[in-house]
């Protein structure tokens, strides 16, 4: 396994530490701070990820801080935030590699798949989705995919397909804590059980078609084979949960949320979320805010998000851009502290739990896809800093995937165009 | 001795690939090297300057490139320098050019052994593989397989999709997730139709009068936004609280398609005649703030009554109002967003009103009656034979049979239904079961089979039925209808030609085919985007949904009169009429045009042939623009891909993107000009900034303008250019006229996106001779659009997968 920093016994003072932060940045020699004990066996392993995407980028000005490293001078977007200063990072000049095309690179947010070269690339499979292959069995859902206004998510399966998202926060509080009736409970039953019969008959429906079609079409159609037989399984698994009782929870489905104010359904999904992870419902999970999310309602803001996005550097835009992108990142910290606030096994929920926000958008004026937006909490990460990479040649974003793939006991060797793990998080 | 599936499919692949090689290559290794060498003299001339092993500019290294095509890779790199030396990209216009013989010379000895390549792949593998219903298809073809109306889009995720095409199968992918939704949209229109065929379906039809439809229940309570109740009319006027001119006792009892008929609407201090309003529904409350929408109003001051049909949810209620931006506001009348006319006469003081005397709201059944939707489920079964007893197979068998058949588009097999039959039969025989719940347990089966939801095609030259799916998904986004399949089972389509092309007429003369122009229009022109960004309202004030709505149709109308009228293709360019209503024509600016009030869009005749055409529509300028500001980029790449089928490779990565400024001190043309200066970006530039830039005299929404920033008061627009191959336009009328007269380049580009559209395969490179073909044919017909749809259903590469 490349990557792994051996260290020596010695860990680096603070103090080394905090004399160096100016340039020690970006640099791997900052692993040297975690003791050597802590490398291995007992690593902290997190358990969790969420992560919120956001179509249209936050407005670099004010969201990248102007100096480095654990001193670094909060922006004004993360002046609110300094409570939580020690629990997230800010990384600034990443971007996925050979990633492009504004906003078509939002299937590429959480799969970091090249897009540049062919159109009709298929997308590979996104960080979520991998974490929910490989230890999404233990949960009610593998994983959950959300969004504040559209059904589209960058949740890709392995086979390329776009998960679609749940954008209805009541619908969603239902189907992680209301219990159905035993009559929709039989009625679930059935519709499982007779999917499963059908699902039976579909599979060799696929193969029998593969071979009168011939060559051309055997990929495509393998696909339709995994798919079913990847839906049996979880019918299977289904069927054992039908009667299970859902966890209670303290709070009432969020009948109150303007639907037309996407900041009010961040903050309902946002608390969900709390709630899923707290009951353990699932440990995997995605929220996205498109592009053509709305804002009526959010004071001081009388246009369209994506209309501000394309501010052209007209001022008056660049503030109304502001309210919108900051109550974005407040909702976000909202979430860091409840997690904080709840015990988890070892420490805290938030400690066992990777928080990332980040869009495909660097600069949403300019469809610019470098300079990706990245603040990342939690999972038992040494936080507090600000990572600064170069602007212009821009470090790759899916080592911090790779990294937290690692952190949750899936060591693989890359991912995507992964270089190995992030510098300078620990 | 049993081989193992894998090792089948394994050895089949070797054979397959094995005849690939032997036949398309031959003699091919002597065969590559020699056009290697012919073609040294050339690349060493004109390309190896910038493409040898050292520089490798845009990393492209012509010097160790051998021409070994069977490679994918490699044919693609071939066919991207055959491109760009046919359309002249390269050399740069700075370097050294080759003469017409040389360039021809070159150009056929590498074109005819690529192209060799690529027919044989296309005989043997097809341009397309697997492709799926997209989402309008699958609804389509369930409302016309079974006769029901409900929507079903919502069930299945959204289309991908490829330079603006959803039926891309390349795209199209598929998990566990889109498995699952088709189960659940087959159960909910298969419920739906068994239930449409029990006898119990009540009659909904009811009448409100004016009194009855300002009358608020509880929910209204102390918070009244209803209209106002006076001589004997309901009125609305244009007031902002939220749900303004609900009506609670529209509220209908299920979810379902209505008639809703507005009674005596007149128009109450009309502007030309017209008082422009929308009719929406919705649960008008503020826990369920959607609200959808059911038609526009346009009263006017003769008394008439207007009826809509539109799909209305369980517990929905209407909403009308006056809905005009230009329409100065009424005050509530009350504190707290309610809603008060005690007291004032809003007629007097001078404000828009739409009046009604009632409404009647009826539930119909749009697509099908009861005893169509039992045909198509039922017909078939042996009745006499059920009678006897509990289903049997034999009871069973001819039903399937059916239903299958009409499903999958071809006759089916009896292996292929067997597993369905005894579906059917283990159902029934569950306590309580009656033949529907077997009958319907194997439809939602059959629904979710690869054989209902993708395109069967074998390599090679389609069956009928194939064929007869691709001429039935083109024109009407559905399966082939009892004829169109009489004449696929007589073998008809495949071997005459001109039953062919009378199918084809018969389909595009059919109601249903606008299904076809509304999916070209969201797909080819993109109109799908348009709510992909909402116009800043303080910049574009007169801007509103009706516009909108206006906009679409008159894009919409103006292709369907240009295809079914076989109007010639430059009418997209340049034409002298349009079609609108009062609102977009005032929109515009448009003072010349008369229109009759009530008439709704209508045609129109223009100042002159440059003031039409369908590049130049508001509803291409907006989905060609961002909301805020306009983008030569965007307008140039959207008039190069869709009208003039230019060839635009994606920008190289780590260019930094244009970041426009609208504060109007730098125009997007200075900023663009520093932008190009390196070669690099230029050439490809060339071809798109000039449309760019002749068409920045209009703005984002469509309204002409002559300068930019707020009251057009920054830089002066500069709309000149000189086009890719050298000639110079001073604005939109020198461009038009330019376009105009190049036909042949707009049908090219209009049969080459219609045919990636129809087959569901992006262009490659043999089509272009099958384009080629559809241009030549055309010609005499003055590129008529019908016609060139008959040309593309003609090319080998749509008769064949």
């Amino acid at each position: 396994m490349k990557n792994v920093n051996i260290t020596l016994g010695k860990s680096l003072s603070r103090r080394s530490a905090l004399r160096n932060a100016g340039i020690a940045m970006g640099l791997p020699m900052l692993d040297a701070m975690m003791p050597a004990f802590a490398v291995n066996d007992n690593q902290p392993k997190a358990k969790r990820f969420l992560g919120v995407s956001l179509s249209l980028g936050l407005h670099g000005p004010l969201l990248v801080p102007e100096t480095a490293g654990n001193r670094y001078k909060p922006s004004p977007y993360l002046q609110p935030l300094q409570d939580l200063r020690d629990d997230f990072t800010i990384v600034s000049g990443t971007s996925h590699p050979r990633v492009g095309g504004g906003h078509t690179a939002e299937s590429s947010i959480f799969s970091a798949c090249p897009n540049k070269n062919d159109g009709a690339a298929k997308n590979t499979i996104s960080l979520d989705q991998l974490f929910a292959k490989h230890l999404g069995h233990e949960t009610r859902f593998p994983s959950m995919v959300l969004n504040t206004g559209s059904s589209s998510s960058p949740s890709y399966t392995e086979n390329g397909a776009m998960i679609p998202a749940m954008e209805d926060p009541v619908k969603l509080f239902n189907k992680l804590f209301k219990d159905d009736n035993a009559r929709e409970q039989d009625q679930q039953a059935e519709l499982i059980r007779s999917g499963r019969s059908i699902m039976d008959i579909i599979g060799d429906d696929a193969k029998s078609l593969q071979r009168e079609l011939g060559h051309g079409d055997k990929e495509k159609l393998d696909h339709w084979f995994t798919s079913v037989r990847e839906l049996e399984k979880r019918l299977h698994a289904n069927e054992a949960w039908i009667r299970k009782p859902k966890p209670k929870v303290n709070a009432v489905a969020p009948y109150h949320v303007n639907l037309s104010n996407t900041i009010s359904i961040e903050n309902a999904m946002l608390e969900i979320v709390h709630l899923a992870f707290q009951t353990d419902s699932t440990r995997f999970m995605t929220l996205h805010i498109p592009g053509t999310a709305k804002v009526n309602g959010v004071a001081g803001v009388n246009e369209g998000y994506h209309s501000l996005s394309h501010h052209g550097r007209d001022e008056e835009k660049i503030d109304q851009l502001a309210i919108v992108e900051q109550a974005v990142i407040n909702e976000w910290a909202d979430l860091l502290r409840r997690l904080k606030a709840a015990p988890g096994e070892n420490g805290s929920l938030l400690d066992e739990t990777m928080v990332l926000l980040t869009s495909n958008l660097g600069n949403a004026s300019s469809h610019d896809n470098r300079n990706m937006p990245v603040l990342f909490a939690g999972g038992g990460f040494k936080h507090g800093r600000h990572l600064a990479f170069d602007q212009k040649n821009n470090y790759p974003l899916p080592n911090l995937y790779l990294s937290a793939l690692h952190r949750a006991g899936l060591e693989h060797e890359h991912f995507a165009t992964s270089t190995g793990l992030m510098d300078g998080l620990v | 001795m049993l081989i193992s599936h894998t090792t089948f499919l394994k050895k089949t692949q070797l054979i397959l690939t094995w005849i690939f090689l032997a036949s398309a290559a031959g003699n091919c290794v002597a065969k590559t090297e020699e056009i290697r060498g012919k073609v040294e003299t050339f690349l060493d001339t004109y390309c190896y300057d910038c493409h040898d092993d050292i520089s490798a500019k845009g990393n492209l290294n012509l010097l160790d490139l051998n021409f070994d095509i069977k490679d994918p890779g490699n044919f693609k790199s071939w066919r991207a320098v055959y491109d760009a030396i046919a359309h002249g990209d390269m050399p740069p216009k700075n370097k050294k050019q080759p003469n017409g013989e040389a360039k021809s010379e070159f150009l056929t000895t590498i074109k005819n052994p690529l192209l060799e390549v690529d027919r044989e792949e296309r005989k043997i593998f097809g341009r397309v593989q697997t492709r799926r219903l997209t989402r309008r298809e699958y609804e389509h073809t369930l409302h016309d397989l079974l006769g029901i109306d409900i929507p079903l889009k919502s069930y299945l995720p959204e289309d991908p999709s490829l330079h603006g095409f959803e039926t891309v199968a390349d795209v199209q992918q598929i998990s566990h997730f889109n498995i699952s939704a088709y189960l659940n949209a087959a159960e909910a229109a298969l419920s739906e139709a068994f239930r449409r065929t029990k006898k119990e379906n009540k009659v909904y039809s009811r009448s409100f009068t004016a009194k009855e439809l300002g009358t608020e229940d509880a929910r209204g309570a102390g918070n009244y936004r209803g209209p106002d109740f006076r001589d004997g009319q309901s009125i609305t006027w244009p007031m902002t609280p939220q749900f303004y001119g609900r009506m609670y006792s529209t509220e209908v009892p299920d979810s379902g398609w209505y008639r809703v008929t507005l009674k005596n609407v007149v128009a109450i201090n009309p502007r030309d005649g017209v008082v422009w309003g929308t009719l929406r529904s919705g649960v008008c409350s503020s826990n369920a703030p959607m609200m959808f929408p059911v038609g526009i109003v346009e009263a006017t001051t003769q008394k008439r009554d207007i009826v809509f049909e539109a799909h209305i949810k369980e517990s929905h209620c209407l909403e009308i109002k006056p809905n005009d931006t230009t329409y100065k506001r009424a005050r509530n009348g009350a504190a707290g967003g309610r809603v008060s006319y005690k007291g004032r006469n809003l007629k007097e003081d001078g404000y828009q009103g739409i009046a009604v005397s009632g409404i009647k709201v009826e539930r119909i059944y749009p697509n099908a009656n009861r005893d169509q939707v039992i045909q198509n489920l039922y017909a078939g079964l042996d009745w006499d034979a059920l009678k006897k007893g509990k289903p049997t197979r034999e009871v069973v068998t001819p039903a399937i049979r059916r239903f299958a058949n009409r499903a999958y588009r071809r006759p089916v097999t009896h292996e292929q239904i067997e597993p369905w039959i005894e579906l059917a039969v283990a159902e029934t025989k569950k306590s309580g079961a009656s033949i529907g719940d077997g009958l319907h347990a194997a439809y939602r089966g059959i629904l979710c089979s690869p054989r209902f939801l993708t395109f069967v095609e074998k390599p090679g030259k389609l069956d009928d039925y194939a064929l007869a799916s691709r001429l039935s998904y083109l024109a009407w986004n559905s399966m082939p209808d009892a004829e169109l399949r009489h004449a696929a089972n007589q073998g008809q389509l495949t071997s005459d030609p001109k039953e062919l092309h009378r199918q084809l007429n018969r389909l595009l003369d059919d109601p249903k085919a606008e299904r076809f122009i509304k999916s070209l229009a969201d797909q080819w022109l993109t109109l799908n985007l348009i709510d992909f960004t909402t116009p800043d309202r303080s910049r574009f004030k007169t801007f509103d949904l009706i516009v909108q709505d206006a906009m679409i149709e008159e894009t919409q109308t103006f292709l369907q009169d240009l295809i079914l009228n076989n109007r010639p293709i430059n009418k997209l360019i340049m034409a002298d009429h349009s079609f609108m209503n009062e609102r977009l024509a005032r929109f515009y600016g448009h003072t010349e045009i008369t229109l009759t009030p009530g008439e709704g869009t209508q045609r129109v005749k223009l100042s002159s042939p440059y003031a039409g055409g369908l590049v130049s529509h508001g509803a291409i300028m907006k989905v060609t623009a961002d909301g805020t500001v306009t983008s030569p980029i965007l307008r140039g790449i959207w008039m190069g891909e869709r009208i003039l089928g230019l060839h635009i490779p994606p920008p190289p990565p780590g260019v930094p993107a244009v970041e426009p400024d609208i504060r109007g001190a730098v125009s997007i043309r200075d900023q663009l000009a520093k932008h190009s200066k390196s070669e690099s970006c230029a050439a490809c530039h060339r071809k798109i900034d000039p449309a760019g830039f002749a068409f920045e005299n209009y703005d984002p929404v469509g309204r002409w303008r002559t300068g930019y920033g707020a009251g057009n008061k920054g830089a002066q627009v500069d709309p000149s250019g000189i086009t890719s191959d050298g000639e110079a336009f001073k604005g939109i009328q020198g461009w038009k006229a330019i376009h105009a007269s190049r036909p042949e380049m707009l049908a090219k580009a209009f049969g080459k996106n219609l045919l990636t559209y129809a087959t569901g395969a992006p262009p490659r490179f043999s089509d272009n001779w099958d384009i080629q073909q559809v241009a030549n044919q055309t010609k005499d017909d003055n590129y008529g659009m019908r016609s060139i749809v008959h040309a593309v259903v003609a090319t080998e590469a749509f008769r064949s997968k």
